[in-house]
C-alpha cells in the first residue's frame, strides 16, 4: 500500500465523552468487523484470552475505507488510554499517528481531559478533527460545543463534525475527514527500517509481541532485527497487521501500522518507545520524541503470605510486558517482610495493576500507603532520592527534602469554585489562574504538592463538586518543603510501613488522628499494645490498644463441637489476613489506615 | 464401638434470661413421648450400623433441660431402651469399671422421689444446676429455686446414695447483678461437692438476656469481672483441694467427669434426642435442635438427623488442638514454631511446658480460643509468616 493511502490516528476524549463507542462505529462503517465475523472473532478472543491468559485490548485496528475519490485507504486506528495518569502512553500513542479524532461529549462540553489531550495531540504536531459527539441526546447542545471548540483551537465552528456515535449519524463524515484532512505518512521503504513499538503484549507461544509504526524502511520475515535501547537480536518470523486477531503479511512498509512475531524471550527487550531497527543496517538515528516513563506515585507490595514472594515476582514481570510505566525493585520491610517497592504514573494505575495481580495472577496483596518521590540533598551536598518514607534519613543528615508539584486543572461548574479553593488551600495548593469555558464553567490552574493528590484529593474533589469537577495535572518541578518524617511505632518498635513523610504544619494533626485511626482497627492482643506517633525521637501522640482479658465460650454443650470449631476457623481466617509485626498482630487494612482520615486532615 | 452416650431430655419449667440450648418450656412435659422417640431413634441407628455400642457402655449422661423433671421411672428405663437390659441397674459406686451414668437436674424439680428412682435404676453422678446461691441472682437469671432448694437437693441426693454429685455455677453476671461470687463459691463448698463446674456466661443471640443487653436494660457484662471471678474460683477450688482438671471444671481427686473427658479425647459418642451430637468413625452428625421438629422427624422418618459431616485433617487437627488445651494434661505437640508460640505464652503466663505436653494456665484458659488458633497456624504445614528479622541498612530506622 503506498503511503499517501494510509492515514493513522487516534481517537483523544475526555472520560466517557464516546471514544469506545465511536471506534466501534468506525469498524462497522469500514467493514472491519461484520456481524457474522464479530460474533466469531469475540469467540476466538475469549478462547484466546482464556487459553493463552493474554488481555486483548483493541491496541490497533487496521481499517480499510473506500472514500467519495473512489479510492481505498488503509486507516490505522490506535486505541489510547483515557486517564490521567496515563498521558504517557497517550503520548506514546500519539506519536505513531499524523491524526487525531477530538471527541466532545455535546451536553458536557470541553473537560480537563479534552484540554490535556489536546495539548499533548497538539505537541505532537497532529492534525485535529474534532467532533461534537452525543447529538442526539436530549440535553445535547452542538451548536454551543462547536464554539466552545471552536474557540478553544482557533478554528472555523464550521469544521466541527457533529456525530452521534450511538445511532451512527456523522459517523461517514467522520471517515471522510479522516481521509481528508489528516495527511499521510512519510517514509522510504529503502531507508534501513525504524520502527516505533508503541505497545507489546506477552503470548504464550510466540513470547513477546510489539506492536510497532514503521516510520522508514521495511520489515519483513527473515530479517534479523535489533533495538535502539537493548542489545539483541532477534530473527522475525511473522509481521502483519491486527485486525481483531493477527493478519499476517509478507512485510510492513513506512507508515504501517501491525505487529512483529520474533520470538522474544526476554521481556525486558520490548520497551515501549523505543525503536526496532535491522540489525544489518542500522540507522542512524532512533526515533525521537518520548518522553520518558517517569513513575509518580509510589507503594509497597507484598504478598499476603510469606511463600508468594516469587510468585508476586514473577506476575509483576509479565505484567511489566505491556505496561512499561510500570516500575518495581526489591524491599525488604520490617513488618510486612519481602516485597517490592513499586512505581506508578498515578493511583489509578496502582489500582489497575493491584487489580490484575489479583484477577490475572491470582497473587494476594498488602499494599502499603502510596507516596510520591523525593528529593533530598544531604548535609555533605550528596542528593539521594527517597521512594519510600522509612528510609528517610535523619533530620540532623539532611539539608533540604524536595516533593513533586504538579500544575493541576480543575475543570468545574462556576457554583463551585469556593469548594475547589477551600479544598486546594487545605491541600497546601497555590491558585495559578481561572477562565471561563461558558458562563457556567470554569477551568482552574492549581500548584499543588502531587503528595497532597495522590491520597484523597480526587474523591474530595468529586465530593465537593457533586460529581461534577474533572481533574488532570501534569508534573511540574520538584520543590523543598518543610518536610519531615513521622513515624509510628508499635509497642515502641517503628514499623516502616506506617511511615509517611509529611509537611510539619500538618504533622501534629495528622499524628494524632493517625494513631487514633489504627487504635480502632487493630483488634486486641493477649497484651497491651501502645501505639505512638513520632517525629524524631519526641513522641507526638499516644493511643493504647487493650489487651483482651477473655475470648472463651466454655461450654461445649453435649459434645457439639462442631459449631465451636466453625467459630474458631472463622477466628483463623481472620488471624491469617494479620500480618504479624514483632509480636502485634495487624490487620491488613491498618497499613491504608491513613486513607480513611476523612476530614481529619488539617 | 461407642461406650459414651448422651440423652437430651429438652424439657424446662421455664427459660433462662441466658439459655440459647435446645429447650421446651412445659411444666407437665411429654414424657412418654419423648422416650419413645428417643427409643426410636435409637433402633433406626442401631440399624444403620451407626450406634454399634459396647458391651459395657463406659458413661451414660441425660441432660437438659431439666431431666428431673421427668417421671424419674422414664429416666430409669433408658438403659433398656439403649438396649441394655438390667445389666446396669443397681446402685453402685463410681469406679472405672462401672458405668459412669450422670443425670442432670434443678434443686426445685429434684424431689425425694426423683431421687429415690434414679438411684434405685443406677444413676450415680448428679449434676446440678445451682448457678447462685443468691437469691436476688438466681430471681434475675429466671430460675426457679431458692438457695435452701440447692442445699436441700444435695441432701436428699446423699440421703438416696448418690455421694458424686456436681453443681455447675455461672459467674461473670452484669455489673447490676450484685451478687459476691467470692460468696457462692464458698457455699459451693460447704456442700464438699467432688465436682463443681463453673461456666462464664455469655451473652448469645436470641435469649432474654441478648435482647436486654442490646436494648441497654442491661450493661454487657464486663471482661474484667470475667476475668477476676474466673481466677478467682481457679485459685479457690486450688486451694480447697480441687483438680483444675479442664477449662471449666474442677473435681476433687478421683472423681473426674468421665463423660466430659471423652468429648475432648476424640473417643466416639452416641447422642440421642433433639440437638444431640455424635461422633464416630471420623464422622460428626446431629439432630434437629427443636424439640417439636425432632419428634415430628422420628415419628415419620425414626431418626432426626438435621446435618453431618466429615472429619478432614485440617478440622481435625484444629479441634484436637482446641480439645487438647482445654484439659489439665495438655497437648502434645512439636516443631519449631510451635516453640516460638508456646515461648512467648510462657513469658505471659499462659502456658508451661514440660517434655510431654503444653499446657495453659488459668490466665492462658482466659483466651482458649485465641491460643489454641494460634497454635493450630503454628501447627501449618505452610506457615503464617513469621516476623522478618530487620535488615541492617534499616538501621536509620531507629535512630
Amino acid at each position: 500500500m503506498p503511503t499517501d493511502r494510509i492515514r493513522n490516528f487516534c481517537i483523544i476524549a475526555h472520560i466517557d465523552h464516546g471514544k469506545s463507542t465511536l471506534a466501534d462505529r468506525l469498524l462497522e462503517a469500514t467493514a472491519t468487523l461484520d456481524s457474522r465475523q464479530m460474533r466469531d472473532q469475540v469467540l476466538d478472543s475469549n478462547e484466546l484470552e482464556r487459553e493463552r491468559g493474554i488481555t486483548i485490548k483493541l491496541h490497533a485496528v487496521r481499517m480499510t475505507h473506500r472514500a467519495e475519490d473512489g479510492r481505498d485507504y488503509v486507516l490505522n486506528l490506535i486505541d489510547t488510554p483515557g486517564h490521567v495518569d496515563f498521558a504517557y502512553e497517550v503520548s506514546r500513542s500519539l506519536a505513531a499517528c499524523e491524526g487525531a479524532i477530538l471527541v466532545v461529549d455535546a451536553t458536557q462540553g470541553v473537560q480537563a481531559q479534552t484540554l490535556s489531550n489536546l495539548f499533548l495531540a497538539l505537541d505532537a504536531e497532529l492534525e485535529i478533527v474534532p467532533i461534537v459527539n452525543k447529538i442526539d441526546l436530549p440535553g445535547a447542545e452542538p451548536e454551543r460545543r462547536r464554539h466552545e471548540i471552536a474557540e478553544l483551537m482557533g478554528i472555523d465552528p464550521e469544521s466541527v463534525l457533529e456525530v452521534s456515535a450511538k445511532d451512527g449519524t456523522g459517523v461517514e463524515a467522520v471517515l471522510e475527514a479522516v481521509v481528508d484532512r489528516i495527511p499521510p505518512p512519510a517514509g522510504d521503504p529503502s531507508d534501513p527500517l525504524r520502527a516505533l513499538i508503541f505497545d507489546s503484549y506477552y503470548d504464550q507461544y510466540l513470547g513477546a509481541v510489539p506492536s510497532v509504526r514503521i516510520f522508514d524502511g521495511t520489515l519483513r520475515p527473515g530479517m534479523s532485527m535489533t533495538f535502539g535501547a537493548v542489545d539483541a537480536r532477534y530473527e522475525v518470523t511473522q509481521v502483519g497487521h491486527m485486525r481483531l486477531g493477527r493478519v499476517p503479511s509478507a512485510s510492513l512498509g513506512p507508515g504501517d501500522v501491525g505487529y512483529v512475531v520474533a520470538a522474544i524471550k526476554a521481556v525486558s527487550d520490548t520497551r515501549s518507545g523505543d525503536t526496532i531497527l535491522d540489525a544489518a543496517d542500522r540507522a542512524g538515528e532512533l526515533l525521537p520524541g518520548y518522553q520518558e516513563v517517569r513513575p509518580m506515585v509510589f507503594a509497597g507490595l507484598y504478598p499476603s503470605e510469606s511463600d508468594g514472594y516469587e510468585e508476586l515476582r514473577d506476575a509483576l514481570q509479565r505484567l511489566r510486558l505491556n505496561d512499561a510505566a510500570l516500575q518495581f525493585e526489591p524491599e525488604t520491610s520490617r513488618a510486612l517482610g519481602f516485597g517490592f517497592r513499586c512505581g506508578f504514573l498515578g493511583l489509578l494505575h496502582l489500582e489497575i495493576v493491584q487489580e490484575r495481580l489479583d484477577r490475572e495472577f491470582d497473587v494476594k496483596l498488602v499494599s502499603t500507603v502510596p507516596n510520591v518521590k523525593y528529593e533530598v540533598v544531604m548535609a555533605d551536598r550528596r542528593r539521594i532520592v527517597v521512594e519510600n518514607p522509612s528510609m528517610l534519613p535523619d533530620r540532623a543528615l539532611v539539608e533540604s527534602v524536595a516533593e513533586p508539584v504538579v500544575s493541576a486543572r480543575i475543570v468545574a461548574p462556576s457554583a463551585y469554585i469556593g469548594n475547589v479553593q477551600r479544598l486546594c488551600h487545605e491541600r497546601r495548593g497555590a491558585f495559578k489562574s481561572m477562565s471561563y469555558l461558558d458562563p457556567h464553567r470554569v477551568e482552574m490552574e492549581f500548584e499543588l504538592p502531587l503528595a497532597e493528590i495522590v491520597l484523597d484529593f480526587y474523591d474530595r474533589l468529586k465530593s465537593g463538586t457533586r460529581g461534577y469537577a474533572a481533574l488532570d495535572y501534569e508534573f511540574l518541578e520538584y520543590r523543598p518543603g518543610d518536610l519531615i518524617k513521622l513515624d509510628v511505632m508499635v509497642n515502641r518498635e517503628v514499623v516502616d510501613a506506617f511511615s509517611v513523610i509529611i509537611h510539619r504544619e500538618n504533622a501534629y494533626h495528622h499524628g494524632r488522628a493517625l494513631v487514633r485511626k489504627l487504635r480502632e482497627l487493630i483488634p486486641r492482643q493477649q497484651f497491651e499494645v501502645a501505639l505512638q506517633a513520632a517525629i524524631g525521637n519526641q513522641i507526638i501522640a499516644r493511643e493504647t490498644v487493650k489487651a483482651v482479658r477473655k475470648n472463651v465460650t466454655a461450654k461445649c454443650y453435649g459434645g457439639d463441637i462442631t459449631r465451636k470449631r466453625k467459630l474458631l476457623e472463622r477466628q483463623r481466617e481472620g488471624k491469617k489476613r494479620m500480618k504479624q509485626v514483632g509480636s502485634v498482630e495487624i490487620p491488613q487494612e491498618a497499613f491504608m489506615a491513613v486513607l480513611q482520615l476523612d476530614g481529619e486532615r488539617a | 464401638m461407642i461406650a459414651h452416650v448422651y440423652v437430651h431430655a429438652p424439657f424446662c419449667a421455664r427459660r433462662c434470661v441466658y439459655c440459647d440450648f435446645a429447650v421446651t418450656v412445659n411444666r407437665t412435659p411429654a414424657g412418654a413421648t419423648w422416650l419413645a422417640a428417643v427409643s426410636r431413634e435409637f433402633g433406626t441407628l442401631r440399624a444403620w450400623g451407626d450406634a454399634p455400642l459396647a458391651p459395657e457402655l463406659d458413661t451414660l449422661y441425660v441432660g437438659g433441660g431439666t431431666p428431673s423433671l421427668l417421671d424419674p421411672r422414664l429416666v430409669g428405663r433408658l438403659p433398656a431402651a439403649l438396649g441394655r437390659g438390667n445389666r446396669n441397674a443397681g446402685p453402685k459406686r463410681d469406679g472405672p469399671e462401672t458405668l459412669e451414668w450422670t443425670a442432670e437436674a434443678n434443686p426445685e424439680s429434684f424431689t425425694e422421689a426423683v431421687a429415690r428412682e434414679w438411684a434405685a435404676a443406677g444413676v450415680n453422678r448428679i449434676s446440678f444446676g445451682v448457678q447462685s446461691f443468691d437469691r436476688a441472682t438466681t430471681e434475675w437469671m429466671g430460675r426457679l429455686h431458692s438457695p435452701s432448694d440447692a442445699e436441700a437437693a444435695v441432701a436428699r441426693a446423699r440421703t438416696a446414695g448418690v455421694d458424686n454429685l456436681s453443681l455447675d455455677l455461672i459467674f461473670g453476671l452484669p455489673d447490676t447483678v450484685s451478687r459476691s461470687w467470692e460468696t457462692d463459691l464458698h457455699r459451693a463448698l460447704d456442700l464438699s461437692p467432688p465436682h463443681v463446674s463453673l461456666y462464664g456466661l455469655t451473652v448469645e443471640k436470641g435469649t432474654q438476656l441478648f435482647r436486654d443487653v442490646t436494648s441497654g436494660r442491661t450493661p454487657r457484662p464486663s471482661h474484667a469481672r470475667y476475668q477476676e471471678e474466673y481466677l478467682l474460683a481457679a485459685e479457690l477450688l486450688a486451694d480447697a483441694g480441687y483438680e483444675h482438671y479442664e477449662v471449666s471444671n474442677f473435681a476433687l481427686p478421683g472423681f473426674a467427669s468421665r463423660h466430659n473427658r471423652a468429648y475432648w479425647s476424640g473417643a466416639s459418642y452416641l447422642g440421642l434426642g433433639n440437638g444431640a451430637h455424635s461422633f464416630h468413625d471420623g464422622r460428626r452428625w446431629w439432630n434437629e435442635r427443636e424439640w417439636e421438629e425432632y419428634a415430628a422427624l422420628v415419628a415419620q422418618n425414626g431418626h432426626g438427623r438435621a446435618g453431618q459431616e466429615r472429619t478432614s485433617p485440617k478440622r481435625s487437627r484444629l479441634e484436637s488442638v482446641w480439645l487438647g488445651l482445654r484439659t489439665a494434661q495438655g497437648l502434645e505437640v512439636a516443631g519449631r514454631s510451635v516453640d516460638r508460640v508456646v515461648r512467648r505464652w510462657e513469658a505471659r503466663g499462659l502456658a508451661t511446658r514440660d517434655d510431654t505436653a503444653v499446657r495453659l494456665t488459668p490466665l492462658g484458659w482466659l483466651l482458649l480460643d485465641d491460643l489454641a488458633v494460634e497454635l493450630d497456624l503454628a501447627l501449618q504445614p505452610v506457615a503464617h509468616p513469621p516476623p522478618v528479622d530487620a535488615p541492617a541498612d534499616r538501621a536509620n530506622l531507629s535512630t
